[in-house]
């Protein structure tokens, strides 16, 4: 069979594209839906552990942070996303998609935690210090000054972090959730051709991260203004 | 420069101790309406932790702190609000470095003063006209010099309209050059009847507009006399030896 043969075989018989395409759309909202939750988490427990860090203030608060952070990291997002199906809501019918926006959502924000929680500690203390000084309390302090500058310094990190999250979320399958990674694979198994689809998937994954990471350079150029 | 203005700030047996390390030992003082009050001492003395002290950047572990009346060591007090009417400066300027001068100085009227940006604003340009800085209204921190970065930092603290300025150490990390245009910022300020407490090693700056000179060493005040008094004759052994280095 020629190349464009293949091509047909694999993806235009049977519309067995929609397999692709149907897949791709369940990977980009499970990933949105889970950037969303990991960011909002995540914030939440940094701001918990840096204000532990610096004043020493929410003992309680930060001590659970830090075993919710030492757990999702202690442990594979496989794990974690079997877990969340098979033991938690093993009971009760719940969408799949949910389910494992639930798990990388969870799963990512102990990285962006740590992620945010070190920008926020990269910020000089004469920061704190300026903020304070002028009458801003410790929420204001955070809001206007610290957190502008540390999400400058760690939007690297976390459009890394994103790119991650985005591949992991090709382990859906495992719940037999039909995301990109299963749609190219169910095809496999219908046409006994691993090449095609297999290639196919991979590249529509290297292309979408090739996108995001020029969205977040060219963010990061507009924010660096101020660095003259 | 009078010295018998309404009392502004007064400290009574002011301890502080980090772990083991004792650097205050208990300073009892005054700091009169108008006054110019410059601290000077050896390093480690506690002078620069005294300073921070009286707007509570360092909390004491001892003893009271009363401003414009209020004890502002009491944990009912809203201390934000005593430090907008107690302005300092920092040795290293601390400048937020993205914003622009003018947001820099616009940032705290605007959100703790509720004043217009408008108002905010053309108060800004008339400090910075102060400074003779207007043209860096646009530029961001980065791009200006350290003198120009102290001024900014003197006038951020000046907009919000302060009762008292703490200088800590304000031209230490100056190249020589630049301390003069500082220094001059600052006599102009003590001209105007601004209430200062300044930590410098600039023993001219004390000399020309201090009204009272403190020699901390020890975490205590060791002397404590007008300049000329202060300079011409030394009592305290440590303060002999001290000055002995520094002239």
């Amino acid at each position: 069979m020629s190349f464009k043969e293949r091509f047909i075989f694999n993806f235009i018989e049977d519309k067995q594209w929609h397999y692709i395409t149907d897949g791709l759309k369940v990977t980009l909202l499970v990933t949105f839906c889970a950037v969303i939750i990991g960011v909002v988490l995540g914030f939440l427990l940094a701001v918990v552990r840096a204000t532990y860090d610096k004043t020493k203030r929410m003992k309680i608060l930060n001590f659970i942070c830090q075993v919710y952070i030492t757990i999702i990291r202690g442990t594979p997002v496989v794990v974690q996303l079997l877990i969340i199906f098979y033991v938690i809501f093993s009971s009760v019918n719940i969408d799949k998609t949910i389910v494992a926006i639930l798990a990388f959502g969870m799963n990512s924000s102990a990285y962006v935690a740590e992620i945010f929680r070190s920008g926020i500690m990269s910020i000089d203390n004469g920061q704190f210090e300026a903020g304070r000084s002028l009458g801003f309390n410790y929420r204001q302090t955070m809001l206007y000054i610290i957190m502008p500058q540390a999400f400058k310094n760690v939007l690297p990190a976390l459009g890394n972090e994103f790119i991650v999250l985005l591949k992991e979320t090709s382990v859906a399958g495992y719940i037999a959730l039909q995301d990109l990674t299963k749609g190219g694979d169910i095809i496999r198994s219908r046409t006994f051709d691993a090449f095609m689809p297999l290639m196919a998937v991979a590249l529509i994954y290297l292309v979408m991260v090739m996108i995001f990471t020029k969205l977040v350079s060219m963010l990061e150029r507009r924010l660096r203004n101020s660095d003259h | 420069m009078t010295t018998n203005g309404e009392v502004l700030i007064k400290v009574e047996n002011l301890h502080k101790a980090f772990g083991g390390f004792h650097a205050l030992n208990g300073i009892s003082e005054e700091i009169r309406k108008g006054e110019v009050v410059v601290i000077v001492g050896p390093s480690g003395s506690g002078k620069s932790t005294f300073l921070r002290s009286l707007n509570l950047l360092e909390p004491p572990t001892q003893g009271k702190i009363y401003f414009e009346g209020t004890d502002i060591t009491d944990k009912k007090v809203d201390i934000d609000k005593h430090r907008q009417k107690m302005g300092m400066v920092f040795q290293h300027f601390n400048l937020f470095p993205h914003k622009t001068i003018l947001e820099n100085i616009t940032l705290a009227p605007m959100k703790l003063l509720n004043k217009t940006k408008e108002e905010a604003e053309s108060q800004a340009m008339e400090l910075l006209k102060l400074v003779g800085l207007e043209e860096k209204a646009s530029a961001y921190p980065a791009q200006l010099s350290g003198g120009q970065k102290q001024r900014i930092a003197i006038i951020r603290s000046l907009a919000m309209d302060p009762d008292v300025m703490l200088f800590d150490e304000p031209t230490s990390a100056l190249d020589p050059e630049m301390v003069g245009e500082v220094l001059e910022l600052m006599k102009k300020l003590a001209r105007d009847g601004m209430t200062m407490v300044v930590v410098t090693h600039e023993m001219g700056f004390a000399k020309e507009v201090g009204s009272r000179v403190l020699f901390i060493d020890e975490g205590l005040v060791k002397e404590q006399a007008s300049p000329s008094e202060f300079f011409s004759n030394p009592k305290d052994a440590r303060l002999k030896e001290f000055l002995s280095k520094v002239l």
